[in-house]
């Protein structure tokens, strides 16, 4: 029962296994969708 | 089809079944079958993901999307990744923390009984008529195509996923996932690279891609807010963030994807993976598209793409009609292509008169073009009144099929009914456990063995795949298929996200003003789309926040109305 406990406790507590933060994951892909919409307003004036 | 393709189709289709089968037989707890044990890898959970909701309509429309009106429809996606964040800070945690098998069983801890049964029957509602739709899809635009009989398609790959599904649960799903996005990508890529080569020899990827841009192809964003127009920066972004926040979120066949993650994390980065290669993928499909544009910008294409519609008008009163349309389509398809070539001369001379000249005679001639083909369909309206006009699901197959080589049409369309499989199975999957958790073991059978549950399952699995096969069976015109998907998604997610929305940020609102609040919204959203021309994002929204905004107006008179006198 304890360790079942200290198992859910890890679940919520656990790192990414990169970046060492949620918060810098988490804006690694909001910076990726900026960087997509930015390159797809370029691609579309460049050729349009 | 050669028979190499055959042999191609044949072994993929066999090979997938009896690898589903074989490496998960033996499930013998409900989380096992359900969850698949929690054991589940974030590359795994990401690639299922993205499998789930790249159905074959995906592989068949999109191309064909672009080919008619550009690469605009990539902004559909815009709020994908916003949602991936959100759904990874709230739900993931969430619901591992609190154990359940599918999204609904939170609803009754937060609220009540009736919120649970709304939400899943609501699910069960649209989950079950689209599952219809993803194996109806590719079945339909096969056969049309190749002259197979739909009905034996439709029942040959329902039953080959039903199979699958019932005997391994939600690891079988996974695990063939892994196996189907692989040849998906190979298939997509190999049609990608066969597009460019086809291409004339004096036309290079950087003159298709021009071409592509001055025939209005590649117009990927636009800023401008219109109410109306169903895809832009706005619309993709706020009701793009609305579909995605609640198909992911609250749509058991997602939600079943990532709770069978091995921990929080690994459920984590599976969607956030999703949000980071979702959109480029998109953007592929629809690059390909507008490169198969260009092709048939040197290729004479059918006036029509729908071969059994041209048949049937050229049998018809009207075949001599339709004869001078196609002689027409072809003198202008001519003139186009002489000007397509003097824009890129002018180009490459760098005589920006000349270019600028070529392109707009080049437009005029699309213009023109695009006339025709209305005229066509309207011959075709004619001859027969029950055709469906919209030839755009039968453009990208009508390009394999009749130029690709013989082995890579049979590795295409193993692509295409790969992305069906892998759809219906997830859906069948999850249709099965909300039919289980939420009905039958919460209303019927509360205290049933393992065992019990397994096969209930099991069976719960084949109902669902025989469903979705009957509704496959008699439905038969669709118009755009990837957009009536989501059209259908969209009258029912943004109820089903308001519900969860109260559940996880308005503590003070209880299980009757939401319940209440959500039929009320439903009615609504429906009402919207019977009487309204409101583009389907917005409906979204639309459920999703007067859900929200009843709720609060009405919980206060709910609350007294339940104190006890």
């Amino acid at each position: 029962m304890e360790s079942n406990k200290h198992k859910d406790e890890n679940m919520w507590e656990e790192k990414p296994p990169f970046l060492s933060s949620w918060k810098r994951l988490y804006s690694i892909v909001f910076l990726n969708l900026v960087i997509l919409v930015l390159l797809f307003y370029l691609f579309t004036k460049i050729f349009s | 089809m050669s028979l190499f393709d055959w042999v191609v189709l044949g072994s993929f289709l066999a090979f997938v079944v009896l690898y589903g089968m074989w490496k998960t037989r033996g499930k013998k707890n409900i989380q096992d079958f359900l969850l698949a044990n929690k054991t589940t890898p974030w590359y795994t959970v990401t690639l299922s993901i993205m499998a789930t909701q790249a159905s074959a309509i995906t592989f068949l429309s999109t191309p064909g999307q672009a080919y008619v009106d550009g690469m605009r429809f990539v902004q559909f996606y815009l709020g994908l990744p916003l949602a991936m964040i959100i759904l990874s800070v709230t739900a993931v945690p969430l619901f591992h923390n609190l154990k359940v098998y599918t999204a609904y069983e939170y609803l009754e801890q937060r609220f009540d009984l009736k919120n649970r049964l709304l939400g899943s029957v609501l699910f069960l509602i649209q989950r079950g008529l689209a599952a219809g739709f993803t194996i109806l899809a590719p079945s339909l635009i096969v056969s049309i195509l190749l002259g197979w009989d739909v009905q034996l398609t439709v029942l040959i790959t329902g039953i080959l996923v039903v199979l699958y599904t019932a005997s391994g649960g939600t690891d079988a799903v996974n695990k063939t996932h892994l196996m189907q996005m692989l040849i998906i990508t190979v298939g997509m890529g190999t049609a990608f690279f066969m597009i460019i080569y086809s291409l004339p020899k004096d036309i290079s990827f950087l003159d298709a891609t021009k071409i592509a841009g001055k025939m209005g192809k590649l117009n990927a964003i636009t800023f401008d807010f219109d109410w109306k127009d169903r895809y832009n920066f706005w619309t993709g972004l706020i009701g793009g963030t609305f579909l995605a926040l609640s198909y992911f979120g609250t749509d058991q066949s997602q939600v079943q994807r990532y709770l069978s993650g091995k921990s929080i994390a690994q459920s984590r980065i599976g969607l956030l993976a999703n949000g980071v290669i979702k959109i480029p993928m998109q953007f592929g499909i629809l690059f390909l598209g507008a490169m198969v544009f260009v092709f048939y910008q040197f290729a004479l294409p059918p006036l029509f793409f729908n071969s059994v519609e041209t048949t049937n008008v050229k049998k018809s009163a009207y075949a001599s009609e339709y004869q001078i349309l196609e002689n027409k389509y072809e003198v202008i398809h001519n003139e186009k292509q002489a000007k397509i070539r003097e824009m890129l001369d002018a180009d490459k001379k760098n005589d920006k008169i000349k270019f600028s000249e070529a392109a707009e005679s080049v437009n005029r001639s699309k213009k023109n073009a695009l006339e025709i083909r209305k005229e066509a369909a309207g011959l075709i309206k004619k001859a027969n009144p029950g055709a469906d006009t919209n030839d755009t699901n039968f453009i990208f197959l009508t390009f394999v099929v009749n130029i690709l080589p013989a082995g890579l049409i049979g590795l295409i369309l193993a692509a295409i009914f790969s992305a069906s499989m892998s759809s219906t199975s997830a859906e069948l999957n999850a249709l099965a456990s909300t039919t289980v958790v939420d009905i039958y073991k919460r209303m019927i059978k509360p205290e049933g063995t393992e065992r019990h549950y397994v096969m209930v399952s099991k069976l719960s699995t084949i109902f669902w795949g025989f469903y979705a096969i009957s509704f496959a069976l008699f439905a038969n015109r669709m118009g755009s298929l990837i957009e009536a998907v989501n059209i259908l998604g969209s009258l029912f997610y943004g109820t089903i996200l308001g519900i969860f929305l109260i559940a996880f940020y308005f503590k003070k609102i209880g299980g009757s003003a939401t319940f209440y609040s959500a039929l009320a919204a439903e009615l609504v959203v429906i009402g919207c789309f019977f009487f309204t021309d409101i583009p389907y994002l917005w409906y979204n929204v639309i459920g999703c926040v007067l859900l929200i905004l009843l709720a609060h107006l009405v919980h206060p008179f709910v609350k007294k109305l339940s104190r006890p006198l």
